[in-house]
């Protein structure tokens, strides 16, 4: 029930957001409606980063204390993750065709940092498709997890760097609304979507676990039934040569 | 003896068995090593023949190179222990799991240290790039290389060795990883031969040691839980 | 012959009173993809007892074996070896335990005595004792002749004694074998036998699983017998099989217990 109105409050939060964010605040000077698109997009970037960080926390957690659990909120950050990066992306690219002129470009660190994150994290889904014991894919997937978190803060430095270690930001940079000097209602706009996004993305993740927890409540009941199994014509095995003459 | 002392004397015995072990099937070692050379030769007739374009190119060329031969590298030093179930003995060992873990990063940074080194020259004389003045920057561009891709690779290499598509799921999950590194490799190795006219060597220099401090912590603490089956 | 020197891990928990039980199992389980190898194995080996694990294949006898080695770990059941939680401190189980499995577990590349070597220096030895342990466990394997040999070049037979040598090489206080005959001629037999008899006199506890059924129980205390994952029959002294006892599940599913 209370998972319920999280997700009623997370989709009247977005569309309250959407609305502002698309009729109401004004458009940018230099960069038109395309601007717009930032809205959501540093949104679900930011709420990637953070869904990656619970899929790293919950790994180590569950090597300390092996409860599945732990791993199942480490899937569910793995795949909301993904999900939330290639929405990012997607809003990159859209933004950056008419700002830019070009789909993709190379020099934006924010781009290819985010590319790389759905390479780590769309990876770490894939292999955790080949292990079929729970135990050894949780701890399997801890370490991916963890070392995909730690490298981040690596590659981040490295494509800032990459640009030219003495540049400025360059114009047409999408953190314009982050600059401290950017117009309020900007700043406004933005961080009610990025409320909303967070009510969207707690929803998700909470379900995703849930989702998670009775997969492998089913697969467990299985694994029990297939011992008692084991037990039941063991029994039948011995009853059957005892009363044997 | 004291803990340390004695996980270095596990780490030296690993490291130096599987020295033995690779240069003796000496077949290996040497096939990787042509392989990354014919990945540079055939580098040429895909960018080529303009070979003002290949120069530029050819910082890049070589660490991709050094990559795809370490993938084959960190992979093999852990096929070697699945062959005859030694891993299996190699997990039931009363030693400290990250003493294991350094024995055998240590085995793989030597191993693409080599690879490195020998690539080098064959780099200088495809793609007509000096190296000559730079050898001590390089040297140390090659070392730090070398050691992180070993980091990760043997982390890496320990937890597919017994798994389905192992071939496949190494590299998809080593390359994203390795992206900063061949990065800054790269930048460092340009850097290198310019002379450092930006003054960028010491920053890329400073990138490739951390990563390779972060990756040997990460994968010391984390590689006991993948011997365990 | 020389005689043979076996190397014995020292008591825990002091000198007095007796010994906990080598192995104490509760309701051991474990699952490969969807069958299940053991479905819950209950066993009390008391210490110093040579044990002959009987079955046919795939009744469990190697997956115990892993088990008791802290190879795998189980899908439920708790473990307990000279008294230790084997499940919350497999590394002290480690230092106590030699497992002799069905690969000898050796470098190709390397020879006999670098094998033996590399194994003596990971088992605890240094400096000059690791070569003079490594050379007389290779001798009374009586593989003295192709010690400087790589192991790629051995037959079975011969891997399988160095495999043994290896053995030799620790300080157990538990001995597990699966299949210590398998690929040995009449001699290699025999040195199995022998060294079955060292352990025990030398009060290691032997957990010998053998297709030479005879050969075991001969030289056994006690045999159990496993069947499709579970003990089908114990008989001898200084082992107790435990009733089959519900199954507990990692957290409680609302789809109920298993029993």
């Amino acid at each position: 029930m209370k998972t319920r109105i999280l997700g009623f409050t997370a989709l009247v939060a977005v569309a309250a957001a959407t609305v502002n964010g698309l009729f109401i605040v004004p458009a940018d000077l230099n960069q038109g409606d395309a601007q717009r698109i930032m809205y959501v997009h540093v949104a679900s970037a930011w709420l990637a980063y953070l869904s990656f960080g619970v899929t790293a926390m919950a790994g180590i957690g569950y090597l300390v204390r092996r409860d599945l659990r732990l791993d199942a909120v480490a899937l569910a950050g793995a795949e909301v993750g993904v999900m939330l990066t290639a929405f990012a992306i997607w809003g990159g690219m859209m933004w950056g065709r008419p700002v830019w002129g070009v789909f993709w470009q190379w020099e934006d660190p924010r781009l290819t940092t985010t590319a790389l994150l759905l390479a780590l994290y769309a990876g770490y889904l894939l292999f955790r498709r080949l292990t079929d014991d729970p135990h050894r894919r949780a701890a399997r997937a801890a370490v991916v997890g963890l070392i995909a978190a730690i490298d981040i803060p690596i590659v981040h430095f490295s494509v800032i760097w990459w640009r030219g270690l003495h540049q400025g930001p360059t114009i047409g940079d999408p953190s314009k609304i982050l600059n401290p000097s950017a117009p309020p209602l900007f700043v406004l706009a933005l961080m009610s979507m990025l409320a909303a996004f967070t009510l969207v993305w707690g929803y998700l993740m909470v379900r995703r676990y849930q989702l998670a927890r009775t997969e492998w409540e089913i697969e467990e009941h299985g694994r029990l039934g297939r011992i008692s199994a084991a037990r039941r014509s063991f029994t039948t095995e011995s009853m059957a040569e005892e009363s044997a003459p | 003896m004291s803990a340390l002392r004695r996980n270095a004397t596990i780490a030296l015995a690993i490291a130096r068995k599987d020295a033995l072990a690779e240069l003796r099937g000496r077949q290996a070692v040497g096939s990787t090593i042509f392989f990354a050379a014919l990945v540079l030769l055939l580098f040429g007739f895909a960018l080529g023949p303009d070979s003002r374009r290949l120069a530029e190119a050819a910082p890049g060329l070589l660490w991709l190179a050094i990559v795809f031969g370490g993938l084959l590298t960190v992979a093999r030093l852990h096929q070697m222990e699945a062959d005859d179930g030694a891993l299996e003995q190699l997990a039931l060992y009363p030693v400290d799991r990250r003493a294991v873990y350094a024995g055998k990063a240590l085995a793989g940074a030597g191993a693409m240290l080599l690879l490195g080194g020998l690539l080098l020259p064959v780099v200088a004389i495809l793609y007509g790039v000096p190296l000559g003045a730079a050898w001590l920057p390089l040297a140390v561009t090659v070392i730090l290389g070398s050691v992180g891709f070993a980091a990760v690779g043997t982390a890496y290499a320990g937890l597919t060795v017994r798994m389905r598509a192992r071939e496949v799921m190494l590299p998809l999950l080593m390359l994203p990883i390795v992206a900063p590194l061949l990065l800054a490799a790269v930048k460092a190795t340009v850097a290198a031969v310019a002379g450092d006219p930006f003054g960028e060597l010491g920053a890329w220099l400073q990138l490739l040691a951390g990563f390779d401090i972060v990756m040997l912590i990460a994968g010391g603490a984390t590689y006991g839980f993948l011997l365990e089956d | 012959m020389p005689q043979t020197t076996i190397y014995v891990a020292p008591r825990l928990g002091g000198a007095h009173g007796s010994p906990p039980p080598a192995v104490d199992t509760d309701g051991l389980a474990r699952l490969f993809g969807r069958s299940a190898a053991l479905a819950g194995v209950s066993l009390r080996i008391e210490a110093g007892r040579t044990v002959a694990l009987l079955g046919p294949n795939g009744a469990g006898k190697t997956t115990l074996l892993r088990i008791l080695a802290t190879a795998i770990r189980p899908s439920f059941g708790g473990l307990f070896i000279d008294g230790v939680d084997a499940l919350r401190h497999p590394e002290i189980i480690r230092t106590r335990v030699a497992y002799l499995s069905h690969a000898s577990g050796m470098y190709d590349d390397l020879t006999a005595s670098e094998n033996l070597r590399f194994a003596a220096t990971m088992l605890g030895w240094s400096g000059a004792e690791v070569g003079t342990v490594a050379d007389r466990a290779i001798a009374e394997v009586g593989l003295a002749p192709v010690a400087d040999d790589r192991v790629g070049t051995f037959s079975a037979g011969m891997r399988k004694r160095l495999a043994l040598a290896r053995l030799l090489v620790a300080r157990p206080s538990l001995v597990l074998l699966d299949e210590p005959h398998a690929a040995l001629d009449e001699d290699g037999m025999a040195l199995v036998d022998r060294l079955l008899g060292l352990w025990h006199e030398f009060g290691i506890t032997v957990v010998v699983a053998s297709h030479q059924a005879d050969r075991v129980v001969r030289a056994a205390d006690a045999t159990v017998r496993l069947h499709g994952g579970l003990v089908a029959e114990v008989s001898g002294s200084g082992v107790r099989a435990g009733a089959l006892a519900p199954v507990i599940p990692s957290y409680a599913t609302p789809l109920g217990t298993i029993r």
